[in-house]
């Protein structure tokens, strides 16, 4: 009988299983290493290829005006990021991007080749081109949410809203002082990825919590294109180089037009000239010309002189010191009313003498000449009072007609503005209010009185005076409304000389400051047309365009013409008015 | 025929350790095609391996029926009938991911070169319970079984399936050195299949299979695309650790991160899921699995039966250790399945063979004529 198996082969299968063993040793062994000695190092790895850290950008905050139209708003625009290890082909993937982002290949190729897990391609594209992106689905390229600023209105105060650059982050204008609200929050977390690239847990729903804040204006929408239309008009009639108009609610100081010209387009604000973009009412400052008689006026009456007093307006030429007072049309003996009527430099002169330089430095700090508003624009100036040391005997003098000084529109109106409203020095007020994503109130700005600059009274006699000013043989006839008691005053200063010492005659700023109607006034105006060539008198180059403001927003704001004024008016304009 | 003594001598602790393996297996699957998978029912390839494993079960019990030492006789008759099929194969057969490996029956695809190594194995053992001497093989003993293997290879080959086919040639290959091989062939042989390797290597190979072997020296080269599959099971298993990640928990897996995770790949669902500690139950329940095979090879009276028996359990060895190697990245990737867990019909019905095999071998082992 032939051996068994078993002595044939017996060495052998001892061979075999220690075979066996070792191969169990051996694999137990490369386990224990995968598992335990690099464990940490790839379970590290493991999450970093499902995990990714992104930053999610939530929308900036609306910018809204009084009525909740929408001044600022933010429009989809998504972001071209990759992860550049997810890519894998870089030099394809470039080329089919370059054909819908444009741009340099060679850029987005060495982007796509980095040894990084993020970077961004593109930011804010068009939603079409990220779609388009979308649809080449290339693994490792996303098309996270973003928005940029948008601006529906296009040029409708522009310079106070301003604008925000190409990160979202605001340059000018509210946009820029306001930043900090507006701004929307970045939260970073991680996003979620399955082997195929598709991302699991979007930013989307997390996105509108990010938001930033919004910031309501006192601006009212129609008023601001009344204001800018009219302005508008009046600058391009008069060939003048700029213009501004201001609206005010006299009783709260809150503003409700902002007007300039000429006008950028905030969306493109890059083919404009940069001289455009700011909010020249809060940064430039002016000589303010005749409008500062009615603050002379008011400060004297406050100190008792009496408004039956008669000045000598020494036919038109008075010295004072070296210089020479001019009027343009000569007078002899004028009241104060009189004076305002008729614009008398002579007779603002002879009223500063009367209550001296002291009183009537005093009563310009008091209707807030030459302090900042502090109306949270960027850039804003104080104007110019020296320093009352170093007032010459001309200074007193020359600022009681709105020479030798400097303001700010902004401080004209709110100035214009106390009279209006009983003598009260309101802070001027832009933003009414700060909401939070969740519509909470973060911030709101009560109107506030800075002080009673004069009393109610005076206040009072200086208005009826402006009143003056509208009516026959006054300088502001064309600012009269039928219908309505309008208080103003005009200004026509020339401008100081470039070449020498002394004051341009070519050059010169016409300006209308006012309110209405006479019994409560609801709005304050300013008009200033800069360097106007065609004609230079405030009562014709810038009267008209107040008006024409005047008369649209109270049609708007539903103010119904005074009875007694009516009865006043002639027999067919009373038909009219029927 | 059938007495009681066999029933009494069959084998329950090789059956139990299969069983055993066999829930393992289920339990991995079932995490591996659920990961992603949106539906609250089973899951429908999960269903079709339960079913798979219960006809497996059957035919191993079948193939207990017949006293082994019947397929000695029957070998050249099984053989044709293998070669026949992948013949069939080759000219009707069903072509996937590149290559022609399936024969259409009905609703079944059978992958005819898994049936075949069974088959080769049978007929070797045959030959070779024959021709053993201890002294070893000559050339003129050898010459009957490589013509056996040539004929296989040959036509599995050109499906193509280069993996399958050296597989073939490396279980026949194993079972001659065991049988004992002289010396001076096994020299002459050698150096020959060592000079063939740089010609295989330039005219052989198709670029792809180049690439996976590069790849395989250095994952890194190109992490996205050959090298995805070793380094993610790397990661996969990796991040396990001791413990793993708790059942359905693995998130490699969940997030189809893991290539081929319910077939080649599924070591590294559970590894991921259940860390070193569940690899280490597997990696033990297989190599008592392949232990319990030596020992019937060695228990056996018969010389055909003890070379069938470590036929088989070199095949199932092999097996499981190019796809462990393999997705530990011992290995370069080749495509083949972790025995009666990886998710796969032809693969469950030929270990079931096998397996049914062996049993019947450890159930007449006193039966030495």
């Amino acid at each position: 009988m032939a051996a068994t198996p078993c002595e044939k082969i017996g060495s052998r299968i001892l061979c075999i299983r220690f075979f066996l063993l070792l191969c169990l040793v051996g694999i137990i062994i490369r386990s224990f290493d995968i598992q335990i000695l690099q464990g940490e190092a790839l379970k590290k790895k493991a999450e970093n290829t499902y995990v990714r850290r992104i930053t999610i950008q939530g929308d900036r905050g609306l910018i809204l005006d009084r009525h909740s139209n929408k001044l600022g708003a933010s429009i989809e625009a998504p972001n071209i990021t990759a992860d550049p290890t997810q890519v894998k082909n870089a030099r394809q993937a470039a080329d089919q991007l370059v054909k819908i982002l444009g741009g340099n290949r060679t850029e987005i190729e060495k982007k796509l080749s980095r040894e990084r897990r993020f970077a961004l391609l593109a930011s804010r594209v068009a939603p079409a081109k990220a779609d388009a992106v979308k649809k080449l689905n290339i693994v490792g390229i996303y098309t996270p949410d973003n928005s940029k600023r948008f601006y529906p209105n296009r040029r409708l105060a522009a310079q106070v809203i301003g604008f925000t650059g190409k990160d979202d982050q605001g340059l000018e204008g509210l946009e820029f002082s306001y930043n900090k609200f507006l701004e929307g929050r970045t939260l970073k977390t991680k996003e979620y990825r399955d082997g195929q690239g598709t991302i699991l847990n979007t930013g989307k729903n997390k996105r509108a919590g990010l938001k930033g804040d919004t910031i309501v204006l006192t601006l009212d929408k129609k008023i601001q294109f009344f204001s800018e239309e009219a302005l508008e008009q009046a600058v391009k009639k008069y060939r003048g180089k700029s213009g501004m108009a201001l609206v005010m609610q006299p009783a709260t100081g809150e503003l409700l037009a902002v007007a300039h010209y000429p006008e950028f387009n905030p969306n493109n604000y890059g083919d404009f000239s940069r001289s455009r973009y700011r909010n020249r009412t809060v940064t430039d400052a002016f000589e303010p010309g005749s409008i500062m008689k009615v603050i002379t006026v008011a400060s004297a009456i406050e100190r008792g002189m009496s408004a039956t007093t008669i000045i000598n307006c020494e036919n038109g030429n008075y010295r004072v010191g070296r210089s020479v007072i001019h009027d343009t049309h000569p007078h002899e003996y004028l009241t104060p009313a009189e004076i305002v009527k008729v614009s008398s430099n002579i007779g603002a002169a002879k009223i500063a003498q009367d209550i001296g330089p002291k009183a009537m430095h005093y009563y310009l700090k008091a209707f807030g000449f030459g302090t900042k508003t502090g109306i949270n624009c960027p850039a804003e100036s104080a104007g110019v009072i020296l320093p009352l040391n170093r007032w010459t005997s001309i200074d007193a003098v020359a600022i009681s007609f709105g020479q030798g000084m400097s303001v700010t529109a902004l401080q004209l109106i709110s100035a214009v503005s106390a009279i209006a409203n009983g003598g009260k020095l309101m802070k001027p007020l832009l933003v009414q209010k700060v909401l939070s994503n969740s519509g909470k109130i973060i911030q709101t700005n009560n109107p506030c009185v800075i002080r009673q600059v004069i009393s109610t009274q005076t206040a009072g006699i200086v208005k009826k005076m402006m009143a003056g000013v509208v009516q026959e043989e006054g300088t502001g006839t064309k600012a009269a409304i039928p219908g309505y008691r309008i208080c103003g005053k005009t200004s026509t200063a020339q401008k100081a000389a470039r070449d020498r010492k002394g004051y341009s005659h070519s050059r010169f700023t016409a300006a209308f400051a006012g309110f209405a109607p006479f019994d409560n006034p609801a709005l304050a105006i300013l008009v200033v047309v800069d360097e106007p060539k065609q004609n230079h008198y405030g009562g014709t180059v810038a009267a008209p365009a107040f008006k024409d403001i005047m008369a649209r927003s109270f049609n708007y704001l539903n103010i119904p013409p005074q009875t007694d004024m009516v009865a006043a008016l002639p027999r067919e304009v009373l038909h009219a008015a029927d | 025929m059938f007495d009681r003594r066999l029933v009494s001598n069959f084998d329950w602790g090789f059956f139990l350790i299969i069983f055993f393996i066999c829930i393992l297996g289920l339990t991995i699957l079932y995490s591996a095609v659920t990961a992603g998978y949106a539906g609250t029912a089973l899951h429908p390839l999960f269903k079709k391996q339960v079913v798979w494993l219960a006809v497996g079960f059957a035919i191993m019990m079948g193939c207990l029926v017949i006293d082994f030492r019947e397929f000695a006789k029957l070998h050249l008759l099984i053989y044709a009938a293998c070669v026949g099929l992948l013949v069939a194969t080759w000219l009707v057969g069903h072509t996937g991911g590149g290559s022609q490996r399936w024969l259409v029956l009905g609703p079944v695809r059978i992958q005819t070169s898994e049936l075949m190594k069974i088959s080769l194995i049978i007929s070797l053992a045959s030959v070779y319970a024959d021709s053993i001497s201890p002294d070893g093989l000559g050339f003129r003993h050898l010459i009957k079984p490589a013509i056996l293997c040539i004929i296989p290879f040959g036509l599995i080959f050109i499906q193509p399936d280069l993996g399958t086919g050296l597989l073939l040639l490396l279980i026949a290959g194993c079972l001659t050195i065991f049988v004992k091989v002289e010396k001076k062939v096994l020299i002459i042989l050698g150096g020959a299949g060592l000079a063939l390797v740089p010609l295989v290597w330039f005219f052989g190979l198709k670029a792809y299979q180049k690439d996976r072997i590069l790849t395989f020296l250095n994952p890194e080269r190109d992490p996205l695309g050959a090298g995805y599959h070793i380094i993610q099971s790397k990661i996969a298993i990796g991040s396990g650790m001791l413990t793993g990640k708790g059942f359905l928990q693995g998130t490699q897996n969940a997030l189809s991160f893991l290539p081929e995770q319910h077939t080649d790949f599924i070591l590294s669902v559970l590894a991921e899921e259940w860390g070193l500690a569940g690899c280490t139950v597997l990696l033990a329940l297989y190599f008592l699995l392949l232990f319990w095979g030596v020992n019937i090879s060695y228990n056996c009276r018969n010389m055909f039966g003890s070379l069938l028996a470590m036929g088989i359990t070199i095949m199932i060895f092999w097996q499981i250790f190019i796809n462990l190697g393999m997705v530990m990245g011992l290995m370069p990737v080749v495509g083949v399945p972790l025995p009666l867990v990886s998710y796969g019909g032809s693969s469950v019905v030929t270990n079931m063979v096998g397996f049914g095999v062996l049993l019947n071998i450890s159930m007449r082992k006193f039966n030495t004529a």
